[in-house]
């Protein structure tokens, strides 16, 4: 297929879309579906479904994300290449996740043409420097401001999670974990990595972003797999093992399916008073501007959420066949609605002790945004209060203003860390920059540091 | 207007090559095309591989462009030609393959959808009225070569 014949199929399809864009989806309030058991419309099927694609326009100089009151935010480091996840050592350095995805496989149907055709305006088409690898920040005072960049792991494949046990680094691939000797103080691995397990890739490798978390005896690691398609129509047989958290024994890396059902899990964390094992879950898209809503979940052990019979809960989806009854009625609903589309991506539990009193104990995500709808939904960082080791009260914005007032992309929020002064960390993949959050009045000011 | 080929045909077409008429060499592929993904729609909302609907789309929208195509030439020598137009078939058919190529824009749309329901049932649904509408028009098309004339060489 040539660039040419592309375009001439999207222009046909698009042209057809473009008529329906100006029209309301019908959609509510999207933060009435904020919290435990979200209003869950009529499904719906449609000719087009609704689509709104926030183009990418990028940060200009100067520009940055807007925060709640009491907060401030600087960039911690721009000009990366599609940065998606970050994670923070022990003795403060904090590792950047440059990741792009995998080749996509061959085209099944037209609407693949088309379908990435229009994704390719919500990415960051423009920067076609080198990614999948790891970037270390390395902040030799202590300021919260890292002084040193280095190229801290090359020619990864499709990289997102990574886990450090003891001297152990994990990083999980888009087709395998892979182990690091690592040591405190390393600027740089120049090892060669051992696969500790496989993990279910190409040639399909339709949600590829492996998050990985270890156990906190640090004998297990856990590690979302994603689904390889929207609702299973890429056939059943390249789902196995997706749509799954795989529990690995980091002895042997043998795994087992620690639970089940959840379309695409990321930001895999353990919650910090209660131990359980939590994860932020892209549901199913194509049924409605208000279904399904994404979510937050603790998960439990040998879990069944659903994908791909049912939805939040036992709402059966009629796209897939054959259906499973048996398996629809062991399906579980998920603890907390983040709304419909917002594709979270990242979680992170605040331990730290920098930003304000009313953060601590609670989790930031980060939402990446949505498409499938026509009010925009997602492009930000929530807080969700925590109480016992639960979520109580209703998310609320805390770095917004990564859509411009034409509704362009500046940049799209994915993984979030807490530095080791108790910053927030934001991965923005777009906007090739990582965000950082402090409390208003402490730390350098950015322009203390001109 | 009336237009006359080299050997003075009164039922010339317009849009023809060397005489030799655009359309019933168009046609063909839209009628093959239908078929087919009446039958691939059929064998996957029995045995539910997606393979099956796969091959579905994309005979859907090679037989929506060539059935484009094909009725860009049919309307021209319809437009072109005043007793092409004065023939009895002539109105029917046009209208009853303009209906098939609406009908099959919707299924292309409809084959869009994810698995199951881009077939069952609103696809096959459309995929058996198109197919059954092919035969009507494809008679009075004929009609109109080995009855009417339309197009031969006098």
């Amino acid at each position: 297929m040539t660039m040419s014949s592309r375009f001439l199929w999207a222009t046909f399809l698009c042209g057809s879309m473009l008529s329906l864009a100006g029209c309301n989806d019908g959609s509510g309030d999207p933060s009435a579906q904020i919290g435990p058991n979200p209003p869950l419309p009529a499904l719906q099927q449609f000719l087009l479904p609704p689509m709104h694609i926030a183009k990418v326009v990028g940060w200009k100089q100067g520009e940055t994300p807007k925060v709640t009151q009491g907060l401030k935010i600087e960039p911690l480091a721009t000009g990366l290449q599609h940065p998606r996840s970050l994670y923070t050592l022990p003795n403060g350095d904090v590792l950047v996740v440059e990741s792009k995805a995998p080749k996509a496989a061959a085209i099944k149907r037209p609407k693949e043409i088309v379908m990435g055709y229009i994704e390719s305006w919500a990415t960051s088409g423009g920067n076609t420097g080198d990614s999948n690898r790891i970037t270390l920040l390395h902040d030799s005072n202590g300021d919260g401001v890292p002084d040193k960049q280095s190229v801290f792991l090359d020619h990864l494949n499709s990289p997102f999670g990574v886990a450090l046990v003891g001297n152990d680094l994990y990083v999980a691939n888009t087709d395998a974990i892979v182990k690091y000797p690592y040591h405190d103080g390393d600027t740089k691995i120049t090892e060669p990595g051992q696969t500790l397990t496989p993990l279910p890739g190409g040639p399909i490798d339709h949600h590829w972003t492996k998050s990985l978390t270890a156990s906190p005896d640090g004998k297990l690691l856990y590690v979302g797999v994603g689904s390889n398609s929207n609702i299973t129509e890429n056939g059943m047989e390249a789902e196995h093992n997706r749509a799954d958290i795989l529990e690995v024994d980091r002895e042997t890396g043998r795994f087992r399916i620690f639970a089940s059902g959840l379309r695409n899990p990321n930001g895999l964390t353990f919650e910090p008073q209660s131990h359980a094992l939590w994860t932020v879950v892209n549901e199913r898209d194509e049924i409605g501007p208000d279904l399904v809503p994404d979510y937050m979940t603790s998960v439990k052990d040998g879990a069944f959420y659903g994908w791909p019979y049912s939805y939040w809960g036992q709402n059966t989806d009629p796209r897939v066949q054959p259906q499973r009854p048996d398996l629809v009625a062991k399906a579980i609903p998920p603890d907390y609605s983040l709304s419909s589309h917002v594709a979270p991506l990242g979680l992170a539990f605040y331990t730290g002790t920098n930003l304000p009193e009313q953060y601590r104990g609670g989790a930031f995500v980060g939402e990446h945004g949505s498409w499938n709808r026509q009010v925009l939904n997602g492009y930000k960082v929530v807080f969700v209060p925590f109480s016992n080791g639960k979520p109580n009260g209703k998310a609320q914005d805390v770095v917004t203003g990564f859509l411009d007032d034409n509704e362009h992309a500046r940049g799209r929020p994915v993984g979030l860390a807490i530095d080791k002064t108790g910053a927030l960390l934001i991965a923005d993949d777009v906007g090739n920059t990582v965000w950082r959050v402090t409390s208003a009045g402490t730390g350098p000011s950015p322009a203390a540091r001109l | 207007m009336t237009t006359y080929d080299e050997s003075g045909a009164r039922l010339a077409t317009t849009a023809r090559i060397a005489s030799h008429p655009i359309h019933p060499m168009l046609v063909p592929i839209p009628i093959v095309c239908f078929v087919g993904a009446l039958i691939t729609d059929i064998v996957y909302a029995v045995s539910a591989e997606m393979m099956w609907a796969n091959f579905s789309a994309w005979l859907l929208i090679v037989g929506l462009i060539f059935g484009v195509l094909a009725a860009i030439a049919g309307l021209t020598d319809f437009l072109a030609n005043r007793l092409i137009r004065a023939q009895a078939p002539a109105w029917p058919h046009m209208i009853g393959n303009l209906v098939v190529l609406v009908l099959a824009f919707f299924n292309v749309l409809i084959h869009t959808r994810d698995a199951w329901t881009s077939v069952v049932p609103v696809g096959l649904i459309l995929s058996i009225i198109t197919v059954l509408i092919l035969p009507i028009t494809g008679w009075l098309g004929w009609s109109m070569v080995y009855r009417h004339g339309v197009g031969v060489l006098q």
